[in-house]
């Protein structure tokens, strides 16, 4: 079917997604509130959502629509990113509704079943919808269960496409992340699943692959012959939060090293894919993650951490142990560190230290890439001494860009040589309002475009690359570090035995 | 701020590199040069657009104003502003008296940011030939507002007679959310359009080029009815193969879209402010052939696309111009 008044050609024309709802479980929760109505809000706003698209939110609260919208008032308010028009508002809260009900209550399924199929003729919505499961994954399975039994599933009864959004843990091992997607996959089908990683909608990630493949310059040193070592780094200065139930049962490595980190070192160092379509990039990340092994010696090459109480950025921060609901014996860990490696020719022999923790000094993602020293330096000793690696480093947030650290000749009549940094910041060149992670992959997913979506195959593989370090893992205690820290002293060691230090992110 | 009066384009351009240095980091990445030309009166109705544009593209202004060409003393003054009220832009604004407004580009060569695209802009009426104005011959993408001109869809024809590619008009950027909706009303269904009625005033550009884009996709011939009722392109109704009709229709900040079948429904239709529609243009820095289709349809030159994207300078001298006349 193509559309007559659409050209390739035309690029100020946006995607628009078909006519659809949006059914969001967990609609009251914290996500919800925060991410996803104000993302839905900003595409309303931006004038990328079709004319016919409707908001069904579902939740436990026995709430009427009129309550329901104030709620979405606010948090949409609240969360917006571009400026708030109160008609804009006003046209979608008019396509917002609430469907009361506890995920064990059968009739308030056949209401939500009722409730898409009378769009039909209200909204012209002819069947398509996307669900989207902002809820704890014990209750995946109920309301999988209830979404097969009413047939909502279902794209052939359905008319239109169906659907569905889940949000990580994708699991909790290899036979977990298995058995939920095998859960998934046998209600909706395979293509239909869109897993968010939202660190995948960040504009910096994505241009990730724009640096490599559409440019000439880093693509002939982006391997072993010149990479001494890459250093990836996810440092949060918040601490748990709320979310200590779910955090003491996961842990560091669970909770972002197997999601956001391997997808970030996987679009580091995947090969060029044949096309930009979703299944061949997803196959180039699926290989490079089948490529990367973990350390021989496990309880040498990884360090793991937990935070004591310290002070974070002019704040008094409490210790894990004395976060609230956390078990005093808790052996859970707020900080990783692992030394990868990826067994291909183009990055045998790299090192890729890979970090995360909570309750570091700043908040900041980054890939460092550490090229080797020039082979020969003609230069005398003492005017190279502040002369180190050169650095191409990638900051996926905050202050978006990257930097190119180089040796240059200090100004005078020596010929000294010392480290400068050039800058890009993408806010500079691009100011553009870059959107929300949220607003552009909810977008991904009303359009269908699964290019930033991991699938099965690929969570299953980086739980492969997790699980060997857990069973390691088992019974040890992980090495204390103080709040507002760069993790514990045992992380430096780790680099400094092999003769190279943390870049300080 | 610097304020340089009677001054050279010299001492402009130290001027500027003085300023950046001094304000440190703050607009050292440029994405382009942005040239507006300007009269003395609207020159803070430029700077108010372009600091809308540039905080979504940081970019050099330079904000031309020319006045008294025939006047035999040249003189030409210069402010400078790097940040600050501007936003993330850099600008100079600069005034030039006599016959050095005819010789503008003297000044502003050596100002373009190296080796980036430069963009025209006219906030007033259009050229009639861009070629006679060199301010659009450096340019990579030339930016025009028809709207200005007394006979707007008079000037859109002319802008097809003078057309290369690179060029848009601002009437164009008007019309992208009201294309927006049109198109993705054919998301969903295989019809065949066969008709196509706008409903505007007469002398309303937009809806002139809303005709010629919908004759140019669709191979139809719109037909245009003219209202008094309305300032501004009311609604675009579009008649399918099989009877059924679509059709979107404006009230103030919202459109209404109906459908046969279906109910109507609402949806925002905001009039942006210049400064939106400026940083849509400069969004795409190559030339829109999209754009260029839909104005030969509209002035029945096809092929627009295929006219050299390099003009030559064709000097036009108006003093002379005038007292041949006289």
């Amino acid at each position: 079917m193509r559309n007559p008044l659409r050209d390739p050609q035309d690029r100020r024309l946006p995607r628009i997604p078909e006519p659809c709802a949006l059914v969001i479980f967990g609609v009251t929760g914290d996500l919800s509130r925060k991410k996803l109505i104000p993302a839905v809000y900003d595409l309303a706003n931006r004038g990328l959502l079709p004319p016919g698209f409707v908001v069904l939110g579902f939740a436990r609260r026995d709430w009427g629509d009129g309550d329901f919208e104030s709620l979405a008032y606010e948090a949409a308010k609240k969360g917006a990113r571009t400026p708030w028009r109160e008609d804009v508002w006003a046209r979608l809260a008019e396509n917002i509704k609430f469907v009361a009900g506890s995920f064990d209550d059968d009739a308030a399924f056949d209401t939500l079943a009722s409730s898409l199929d009378e769009l039909r003729a209200s909204h012209g919505i002819t069947g398509n919808a996307a669900f989207y499961f902002s809820i704890p994954p014990v209750a995946f399975p109920i309301v999988l269960k209830q979404l097969a039994r009413t047939g909502m599933a279902d794209n052939e009864t359905s008319g239109g496409w169906r659907r569905v959004v889940v949000e990580k843990p994708f699991g909790y091992d290899m036979a977990t992340a298995k058995e939920l997607n095998r859960l998934v996959d046998s209600v909706f089908t395979a293509d239909d699943v869109f897993r968010i990683d939202h660190y995948l909608g960040k504009e910096t990630v994505q241009n990730i692959l724009a640096l490599r493949f559409a440019n000439s310059l880093f693509e002939p040193v982006w391997n072993s012959k010149y990479v001494d070592h890459v250093q990836i780094t996810m440092a949060e200065d918040v601490g748990i939060g709320t979310r200590a139930g779910f955090y003491d049962g996961a842990g560091a490595a669970r909770d972002v090293l197997q999601n956001h980190l391997l997808q970030l070192m996987a679009m580091f160092a995947m090969e060029e894919p044949t096309s930009f379509d979703p299944s061949e990039i997803r196959a180039e990340k699926l290989k490079v993650l089948k490529a990367i092994s973990v350390p021989k010696d496990i309880a040498a090459d990884t360090v793991r951490g937990q935070y004591l109480q310290g002070w974070v950025a002019g704040e008094r921060a409490v210790g894990y142990l004395e976060e609230k609901n956390i078990p005093a014996e808790s052996t859970t860990e707020t900080y990783v560190a692992v030394k990868l490696a990826i067994q291909n020719r183009r990055w045998a022999g790299v090192p890729f230290y890979v970090r995360c923790g909570k309750r570091l000094p700043r908040r900041v993602t980054e890939i460092a890439i550490v090229f080797k020293k020039a082979p020969h330096l003609p230069f005398d000793p003492a005017d190279v001494e502040m002369l180190g690696h050169n650095q191409l480093v990638i900051r996926v947030q905050p202050d978006e860009g990257m930097v190119l650290k180089f040796g240059s000749k200090v100004p005078g009549t020596t010929m000294e040589v010392r480290d400068i940094a050039m800058d890009f910041q993408y806010g500079e060149a691009f100011t553009e309002s870059s959107p929300e992670a949220y607003e552009r992959l909810v977008l991904d997913v009303l359009v269908g475009d699964r290019t930033l979506f991991p699938d099965a195959a690929e969570v299953e593989q980086s739980w492969a690359v997790i699980d060997p370090l857990e069973e390691a893992w088992a019974g040890t205690t992980p090495e204390p570090y103080r709040a507002g820290e760069w993790g514990p002293r045992a992380a430096d060691e780790l680099l400094v035995r092999e003769g190279r230090t943390w870049r300080r992110a | 701020m610097i304020g340089l009066w009677d001054t050279t384009g010299n001492e402009v351009v130290k001027a500027l590199a003085a300023e950046r240095r001094s304000a440190g980091g703050v607009a050292s990445g440029l994405a382009l040069t942005l040239i507006a030309v300007v009269d003395e009166k609207r020159v803070r109705e430029a700077e108010a657009a372009a600091t809308i544009a540039a905080a979504a593209h940081p970019c050099r202004l330079l904000i031309v104003v020319r006045s008294d060409v025939e006047s035999q003393r040249s003189r030409l003054d210069a402010e400078i502003v790097v940040g600050g009220r501007l936003g993330p832009a850099e600008a100079a604004v600069l005034r030039m008296y006599g016959r050095l407004a005819l010789h503008a580009e003297s000044v502003v060569m050596p100002l373009l940011a190296p080796d980036v695209p430069v963009v025209t802009w006219w906030h007033s009426e259009p050229p009639a030939q861009i070629a006679n104005d060199f301010l659009g011959i450096v340019a990579d993408r030339r930016i025009t507002d028809s709207a200005q001109a007394p006979d707007p869809v008079a000037a859109l024809r002319q802008r097809a007679e003078d057309y290369a590619p690179g060029d848009t008009d601002l009437t164009w950027t008007r019309i992208t959310l009201w294309r927006t909706l049109v198109a993705s009303a054919f998301d969903t269904t295989m019809e065949q359009v066969v008709g196509a009625t706008i409903v505007a005033p007469e002398k309303d550009p937009t809806a002139a080029l809303m005709g010629g884009w919908l004759g140019a996709r669709l191979g139809i011939t719109p037909v245009l009815e003219p209202t008094t009722e309305h300032p501004r392109m009311r609604s675009v109704e579009l008649q399918c193969a099989n009877g059924d009709c679509i059709k979107v229709t404006r009230d103030e900040n919202t459109a209404l879209f109906s459908r046969t079948g279906q109910a109507d429904r609402e949806m925002p239709l905001v009039r942006r402010p210049v400064g939106d529609e400026l940083a849509e243009e400069l969004r795409r820095l190559d030339p829109d052939q999209v754009y260029s289709s839909a104005l030969g349809a509209l002035a029945g030159t096809p092929h627009l696309e295929n006219r050299p994207a390099q003009r030559v300078h064709v000097w036009k001298d108006p003093a002379l111009a005038r007292s041949a006349a006289s």
